[in-house]
């Protein structure tokens, strides 16, 4: 069924990932189905312009704004569109909140499902076996790996992102930060908060 | 179908090693290959699921060896051959003139 | 078929589509609900992963409908199905290993799952 199953009987496949790619760019450029300027753009649009920095201003809105945490917590697609946070992989969303009692962690156990619009593009240790195997199994001591440790009173959630729906974690407001505009608070929320890996960094 | 990559509960692959200020990509190709996978899509050569199964279909020892990007690369290979955007034949003759090795009939 | 040009990129990436369809039946389960997952082994594409078959669980979220992964990789037939998120304990799903406090939320199309029976576990 899948030309797969014969693959390894070819001497011919470059040993190279680099030579490999570039056989097949070229192979759709020479037949008219690529555009590499577009290859070129959309390399660029996740490089520099969609990452976790879109992720922490909504849980810096979340966290000054009452009502958008409701609304991000009750239907998290139409509230991150609110902020224009929408696109490829992140066409719906959703939101669930850490407090004292739980702390909530994203893995996608089949393949590498996260949240590009709001997160960018996955870091390797989301998609290393060794994290989609094991935090469904032992969250704790997989969170320990990131040295956070919770506390045996709280709760631990594990969502799988197994369906088309992604999940963003809204991490608790760290303490001390009461007096923080939402820009200071966004710059205390981090990419492992937001899966859950983490927590949000103490105000300096 | 029961494959490898469906590997939530396995004990078997060690720690979790978070890597300090990681880069979005580690290498060029793996430009060219997230970029050449997102248009492959967005022009409706093959769908999401289709592009799953077929990198559940890798071999498992390649599987587990083979870094990210790479099967993404198979999987797109795969998919473009089954729906006719390229042929095989075609696909080896440019690995061929890759490699240098000139271009084979 | 189009080829995507340098422009159009931006546009396309972060365009307003949503994935959710509207169904023209109700959902089967509401939140709450004690759903028993199937046990699967079909050598088809599928997103219901080797751990959560076979366990009971309780619907948390009524995610709406969603193109079913089994045929859209077979065919690219959508056929659309509710989709829920379902929480199972992790000693549901791992036995005594299992944390007594920790919970696994899995997404299930409602052909992965049934009422779970009234009495057992």
């Amino acid at each position: 069924m899948s030309s797969h199953d014969h693959e390894h009987e070819h001497s011919l496949v470059p040993s190279e990932p680099a030579l490999r790619i570039k056989a097949l760019e070229s192979l759709l450029v020479e037949k008219g189905v690529l555009d590499p300027a577009a290859v070129d753009e959309i390399i660029d649009v996740f490089e520099h312009r969609v990452g976790p920095r879109n992720g922490a201003l909504v849980v810096a809105k979340a966290w000054t704004d009452p009502e958008f945490r409701k609304r991000l917590l009750a239907d998290g697609t139409a509230a991150v569109r609110e902020l224009g946070f929408l696109g490829m992989q992140g066409e719906e969303v959703v939101a669930v909140e850490n407090t004292q009692n739980v702390h909530n962690v994203v893995v996608c156990t089949l393949c590498s499902c996260y949240p590009w619009p709001l997160l960018g593009l996955p870091p390797a240790w989301y998609k290393s076996l060794a994290y989609r195997s094991r935090v469904v199994i032992e969250p704790r001591k997989v969170l320990e790996d990131f040295g956070l440790k919770v506390s045996d009173d709280k709760e631990v959630r594990v969502w799988d992102s197994n369906s088309e729906v992604r999940y963003i974690v809204l991490p608790e407001r760290p303490a001390g930060s009461e007096t923080l505009s939402e820009a200071e608070l966004a710059e205390l929320v981090t990419r492992e908060s937001m899966i859950g890996t983490g927590v949000a960094k103490a105000p300096a | 179908m029961n494959g490898v990559h469906d590997v939530g509960g396995m004990q078997c692959f060690g720690a979790v090693l978070p890597e300090e200020n990681e880069p979005v990509f580690h290498a060029e190709w793996e430009k060219r290959v997230f970029g050449t996978m997102c248009l492959a899509m967005i022009d409706g050569h093959f769908n999401v699921d289709e592009l799953r199964h077929a990198i559940e279909h890798i071999a498992p020892a390649e599987y587990c060896a083979v870094p990210y990007y790479g099967k993404w690369l198979r999987g797109m290979e795969d998919r473009l051959i089954a729906h006719g955007v390229i042929t095989r034949e075609e696909l080896e003759r440019k690995w061929a003139e890759v490699q240098g090795k000139g271009a084979a009939a | 078929m189009s080829v995507t040009s340098k422009e159009a990129v931006w546009p396309i990436v972060t365009s307003s589509g949503h994935l959710r369809v509207e169904l023209d039946r109700p959902a089967r389960y509401k939140v709450g609900d004690r759903v028993l997952t199937k046990n699967v082994n079909y050598p088809a594409h599928t997103r219901l992963p080797r751990f959560a078959r076979g366990k009971i669980g309780t619907v948390h979220l009524v995610h709406g409908g969603f193109p079913f992964p089994e045929t859209m990789a077979q065919s690219g037939d959508p056929k659309p199905e509710y989709v829920y998120s379902v929480r199972f304990e992790a000693r549901e799903l791992w036995g005594a290993e299992g944390s007594p406090k920790d919970a696994v939320y899995v997404d299930m199309w409602d052909s992965y799952i049934e009422p779970a029976p009234e009495t057992g576990r």
